[in-house]
């Protein structure tokens, strides 16, 4: 009961502390991060089990709902916030020698109240709490983009902010209007209410809500910001954005339509987004010539994968919804982190310009490889099993729709494959005329990325040590009249 | 009348939200768009204050015997638009430092003409 609060509590109190602390010595604020992430993780970690027997809830000030701010941990919200946790921690000890020149105070403190907005929305049972934790995490990233400067940094980053800014105003408009149908703010009352509200009202603020929040979680047609924002900025918030941001923005929209309102009747339109959100990702990654933007590109088709199994909404697709979810963040972490050394070596952005990178960075490009194989859906890795379960799940449906749209996913499927092996072909089996010395990425990068690496591979050779978690977030984001009880009592 | 009596606030603050809508899509000017933003901000926060509002209600002091609780206008929505104020002022801050930067960069603010990035 009482760790949850502290996972957010603790990182924002750092954040607060960390201009002071750059006062005295730049050197020290590099590490807050990564102990900030590092207890997330640890409390994350130890509340699992707990979660897994009874939800743990927290009454902030000690106002009983429907008054005050209730903190939620099911399944779902310590799955994720471990996640947020993990890949912080990843990438802040990465950006301890990567982010080496520019405001690197503005940077670690930024990165940091990134994570926080992240943790904070995965975990709030408060609809209003969500919007906030939702803003200090888009203001924060909209800066990050921009860290460098450089023209398309800011251009980016004036498109990412311009269309999240209208899309928040959206979505506070969709929670006013909540409110004002309803009487409350505590997302399970909102829940338990939202039956006895006139049904196209409720229709009107559930699209105004899904429409903020799909900005962030660039669904199909709402991500036009995406592949500029993820490449043009620094690659470890390109890996944050990639590997957090977006599933977290993912996650809001799913909070929103399976546990608030229950809105079952829109799942197929939100099956039809996320597969269109998959080609259009897909077939745009392939046409790519520089590699961070491919990566962005494949970013937006993963997002309509993992969309597409949770929207099916059978306990078996949202597990293995979630599954790519864990293993989306796990490969495009790697993959992010890799391909910002080997863009730091090479000086350029273009797939070409990383021929030979096999033998000058062996360890980054064989990290890549295997984050790229698992993305793909190759076994050993973490992203066979996922897309696996996904596969077997949507076939299990009943109808022929289904069929038709598993047989465009695995087109996707089969599209991704091809450019990320194009990429692998460019590292390993294509030579340079004069043989540049070995240059490998400094070991302080090296670790991090190779700790997930060990992880993608553990969870590849055993799944079944995830799926007992998983299952148990299906049956949360399925069973509505179980959140609503754990927190009204 | 009493259509527009009721509703005045509901129809202000919806106009305000579809006039920046209208800006932020139609204008090419950086600064016009982060206009648009605001006005469209100003929108939503005068619809979260007409959602509690009571006409010739009070504050909702319960210590005070001679205040009807039934005419208390409601204050969580006021709470609700004093953060949202607040996130705006971020919102408008980055974004005018951001065009800032840009005019710096570019020497101008012509959306039309900032599109290096392409998909």
């Amino acid at each position: 009961m009482v760790g949850l609060p502290l996972l957010v509590a603790v990182p924002l109190g750092l954040a607060f502390c960390l201009p002071i602390l750059g006062l005295a010595s730049k050197r020290a604020v590099a590490y807050v991060p990564v102990l900030a992430s590092l207890f997330n993780l640890v409390v994350s970690i130890s509340l699992i089990p707990q979660a897994l027997e009874k939800p743990v809830v927290a009454y902030m000030g000690g106002f009983s709902p429907p008054f005050g701010i209730t903190l939620y941990a099911g399944p779902v919200g310590l799955f994720m916030s471990t996640l947020v946790a993990l890949a912080g921690l990843v990438v802040s000890v990465y950006a301890l020698v990567y982010i080496d020149k520019g405001p690197t105070v503005k940077y670690h403190t930024l990165f940091l109240l990134l994570l926080i907005g992240a943790t904070g929305m995965v975990l709030t049972g408060d609809i209003f709490n969500l919007f906030v934790f939702f803003e200090i995490l888009t203001i924060s990233s909209y800066a990050l983009v921009a860290y460098f400067g450089d023209r398309g940094g800011l251009e980016a980053a004036a498109k990412y902010l311009v269309l999240g800014a209208a899309g928040s105003g959206l979505m506070l408009l969709g929670i006013g209007l909540l409110y004002g149908l309803t009487g409350t703010l505590n997302m399970a009352d909102i829940a338990a209410r939202i039956g006895s509200v006139p049904p196209v009202s409720a229709f009107v603020s559930l699209a105004l809500i899904v429409v903020g929040l799909g900005i962030e979680g660039a669904v199909f047609p709402l991500n036009g910001w995406l592949p500029d924002a993820h490449s043009s900025a620094p690659s470890t918030i390109s890996a944050i954005l990639s590997g957090i941001a977006i599933e977290v923005g993912l996650y809001g929209v799913v909070r929103v339509v399976f546990t608030v309102f229950g809105a079952s009747n829109i799942l197929l339109f939100l099956v039809i987004l996320a597969v269109l959100t998959l080609l259009v990702g897909e077939i745009c990654a392939f046409a790519q010539k520089n590699i961070k933007r491919m990566l962005a590109y494949s970013s937006i088709g993963q997002i309509g994968l993992i969309l597409f199994a949770v929207a099916v909404a059978s306990s078996a697709s949202i597990a293995g919804g979630l599954f790519q979810l864990l293993s989306h963040t796990l490969s495009k972490v790697v993959l992010f982190l890799a391909a910002g050394y080997m863009i730091h070596r090479s000086g350029s952005t273009e797939i070409s310009s990383l021929e030979g990178m096999g033998s000058r960075m062996p360890l980054t490009s064989f990290a890549f490889a295997v984050a790229a194989f698992s993305l793909v859906g190759l076994p050993p890795f973490a992203g066979f099993p996922s897309k696996f379960l996904i596969v077997r799940a949507a076939v299990a449906e009943q109808g022929v729709i289904f069929l038709v749209l598993i047989g465009l996913v695995l087109f996707g499927t089969v599209i991704e494959g091809a450019y990320f092996f194009r990429v692998i072909q460019a590292l390993f089996f294509k030579k340079k005329e004069n043989k540049p010395e070995r240059h490998d990425a400094p070991a302080l990068a090296l670790v991090p990325i190779f700790l997930v690496v060990v992880i993608i591979v553990a969870i590849g050779v055993w799944p079944d040590a995830i799926t007992g978690l998983l299952d148990s977030a299906a049956s949360e984001l399925l069973e509505r009249a179980e959140y609503i009880r754990s927190v009204l009592g | 009348m009493s259509f527009l009596h009721n509703y005045i606030y509901y129809i202000g603050a919806a106009g305000l939200v579809l006039i920046g809508l209208l800006i932020i899509l139609a204008k090419h000017h950086l600064i016009k768009v982060i206009i648009g933003l605001s006005i469209l901000d100003t929108g939503v926060n005068l619809f979260l204050i007409a959602v509690g509002y009571i006409k010739d209600g009070t504050a909702p002091i319960f210590s005070r015997p001679d205040l009807d609780p039934g005419r208390m206008v409601d204050p969580v929505p006021q709470a609700l638009v004093l953060t949202s104020i607040v996130i705006g002022v971020a919102i408008l801050a980055l974004a005018l430092g951001l065009a800032v930067k840009l005019h710096r960069e570019f020497g101008h603010l012509d959306l039309r003409k900032i599109k290096e990035l392409k998909w």
